[in-house]
């Protein structure tokens, strides 16, 4: 991949073979069967609809957030760190309403909604007090949190309700849950480069001087992007609520490192303007089938921990390596 | 741009001045002198202070809470001071939460199966530097982002800690010695506390009056500019990395110690309050160079005086985070009108 990046990089004059945007996505893909085929090979039932559901499952969530996540860093915002409380806070007002007996429709929409707000706040926080947008969201994260355990110490999504049957159908042998996250990457993936908006971001995270320069406002970019990010969350919650019934503040904790590995291992620089959300499909995918393969393998749920971390270092370090040589 | 400047406001007199003639006026120099990280901070403890004194009364001041106050911080010191070179040299380890919970869980399972406490605690540094190296390995050979990858680190290690506690999510070891050292207090402080103050005041020393203080403080400020003064930018902040996993090593077995055991949560969440501290103090994570270990030392008891205050007065302890998370903003707002790095 690497090496790719480097031969093709300064002869990528022509803009139609851009083989470094390639080679990620190739390598992610490769990998990807190398582990279902060794899984299938060691243990046989590996390849069988309950594997396939468990991965859809975890996909959904972390694929949502992770779309979020990349507009973010490809914007040159780095990181946002308030995953947790943006995926947490609609969650739980989704679970209220539902649990006060407000139509489905109407809890779906109020958590998309707040989502939106909680993203709002972070980039109002970021635009006009022009601080890191990493340590915005590491303190509004704190807060969020701190607030909704003041607040409120745990939620439950009522089982009757309209959110919780169709979180628990499927829809062409795929959890329902599954398919907004695929429609998502797919939509972003597609119109980030294609549209004014999406060209704008990408052109703020690769080089914000000549961007500003251009005549984009980088404030009503940045405001953007976090809104969108925590839209993300919003949307994250829907399917979060819609797939676990109990739920307290600090469940959502638990998504943030996985989020940020699937943008990193599908080759979104955390250094900005670089990157596809559409690969984000892949990394999402492989990522989310390492804690079933590593079950098949017999090894416990802590192993996944210290594998999801160890590839979180390892993609973190190609991403530095590649960087360092494109300069 | 004077934010590269290897020696920020800590001390007043290397401000530019430019109407010299003039005679500072005592009522200018302590506004200077207010207006550092180190000062905020410092009036903020002052703050604490009244509010806890006014609010619980004497006993706030009383031998007592004081010693609670030192039990608590004292560790937590130790594992601060010692990351703070890290982030003065430019590089974030937020690994050493979960290295606290690894290192105290080695440690346990070393003297259970029978090893000596002094030994335990060899292998168990061995492992804390080992760990400190591949962070270094990533970050400094590789060019990794680092809070993206110490936060791997920290994952992998909180999987290594629960894999090693086991499934009952507590082991015990009681090390007499140990618990000895760690409970000792003299007068209302206790021991280790004392031991965290005399770390702070020498990497005080080594950050501000030594050589390698200033090449660190320079690595930190611009690695290119230090590169070019001759001065090894990364050799440094590889051995900062490696003393972060240390003091944080070195903190899970004092942890162990103190408890009599490890539990698979121990040092869950303590790398962000640590962090949060320092960045209060005056430090930042993500620009290295600046920052002071008094000021980290203030930013911790900030944040454990309000601890204080709440845990006294019965508040919901959640409330902690919604303060530190808005001090933080405050803070590094503040840094931001003083001239520190602005996001556009």
């Amino acid at each position: 991949m690497t090496a790719q990046l480097t031969e093709a990089g300064p002869r990528a004059g022509g803009p139609r073979v851009r083989w470094f945007e390639a080679g990620t996505p190739i390598a992610l893909a490769g990998t990807w069967l190398v582990l279902i085929v060794a899984s299938a090979l060691h243990r046989n039932d590996f390849l069988s609809h309950g594997t396939l559901l468990s991965i859809a499952f975890t996909m959904a969530v972390t694929g949502v957030l992770a779309v979020g996540q990349s507009v973010v860093a490809i914007s040159g915002g780095i990181l946002d760190l308030s995953v947790p409380a943006a995926l947490i806070i609609p969650a739980f007002a989704i679970a209220d309403l539902l649990d006060d007996g407000f139509s489905s429709g109407f809890a779906v929409t109020i958590g998309v909604l707040a989502g939106a707000g909680w993203g709002l706040i972070n980039g109002l926080i970021i635009v006009a007090g022009k601080i890191n947008p990493i340590i915005v969201t590491l303190g509004s994260n704190f807060v969020g949190v701190g607030v909704l355990y003041v607040l409120q110490k745990q939620a439950a999504v009522p089982t009757a309700s309209g959110l919780r049957t169709w979180g628990q159908d499927y829809l062409f042998g795929l959890p329902n849950i599954w398919w907004p996250m695929l429609i998502l990457i797919v939509v972003v993936g597609v119109l980030l480069p294609r549209t004014r908006i999406g060209r704008r971001t990408v052109a703020v995270g690769g080089n914000p001087v000549a961007a500003k320069a251009r005549g984009i406002s980088l404030r009503k970019t940045r405001l953007a992007v976090f809104t969108f990010s925590g839209t993300c969350g919003g949307i994250a919650a829907v399917l979060f609520s819609a797939s676990t019934p109990q739920f307290v503040p600090t469940d959502s904790s638990t998504f943030l490192l996985p989020v940020i590995a699937a943008v990193i291992v599908a080759g979104i620089s955390l250094s900005g303007g670089r990157g596809s959300v559409l690969t984000l499909l892949l990394s999402v995918g492989l990522l989310s089938t390492v804690p079933t393969a590593l079950v098949f393998f017999g090894l416990n749920s802590n192993w996944q921990i210290v594998f999801q971390g160890l590839i979180l270092i390892i993609a973190v370090s190609i991403d530095g390596r590649s960087q360092k040589k494109a300069k | 741009m004077t934010t590269n400047a290897p020696v920020r406001p800590t001390s007043p007199e290397v401000l530019p001045d430019f109407d010299i003639d003039r005679k500072k006026s005592g009522g200018r120099r302590v506004l200077e002198a207010v207006n550092t990280p180190t000062g905020t901070i410092g009036i903020a403890l002052v703050i604490v202070v009244v509010v806890g004194l006014v609010w619980e009364g004497g006993g706030f001041t009383s031998s007592d809470n004081l010693a609670n106050v030192g039990t608590f911080l004292a560790i937590p010191l130790i594992i601060a001071t010692l990351s703070s070179i890290a982030l003065l040299a430019g590089v974030v380890d937020l690994s050493v939460g979960s290295m606290v919970g690894f290192a105290a869980a080695l440690f346990v399972q070393f003297v259970n199966k029978g090893y000596s406490p002094w030994i335990a605690a060899a292998i168990t540094l061995l492992c804390a530097v080992i760990a400190g190296s591949i962070n270094g390995l990533a970050i400094v050979g590789f060019g990794a982002e680092p809070v993206a990858a110490t936060l791997g680190m920290l994952t992998a290690l909180r999987g290594l800690c629960q894999v090693i506690v086991g499934p009952t999510g507590l082991s015990t070891a009681l090390v007499l010695g140990l618990l000895e050292f760690t409970s000792k207090a003299y007068g209302p402080l206790p021991l280790l506390f004392l031991l965290g103050l005399a770390l702070v005041a020498v990497v005080s020393i080594l950050v501000g009056y030594t050589r390698v203080g200033r090449h660190i403080r320079a690595s930190g400020g611009d690695a290119r500019a230090a590169g070019r003064a001759g001065i090894g930018a990364s050799r440094i902040r590889f051995f900062a990395l490696i003393l972060s996993a240390f003091g944080a090593g070195l903190g899970g077995i004092l942890y162990a110690g103190q408890l009599g055991g490890a539990s698979n949560v121990l040092g869950t969440g303590l790398e962000f309050q640590v962090y949060a501290a320092l960045m209060i103090g005056g430090y930042s994570i993500l620009r290295g160079g600046i920052g002071a270990p008094i000021g980290g030392l203030f930013g911790l008891l900030v944040v454990a005086g309000v601890q204080n205050i709440f845990d006294v007065k019965a508040i919901n302890p959640y409330y902690l985070n919604v303060v530190i998370g808005l001090l933080l903003l405050l803070t590094v707002y503040g840094d931001r009108l003083r001239g520190g790095d602005r996001y556009e």
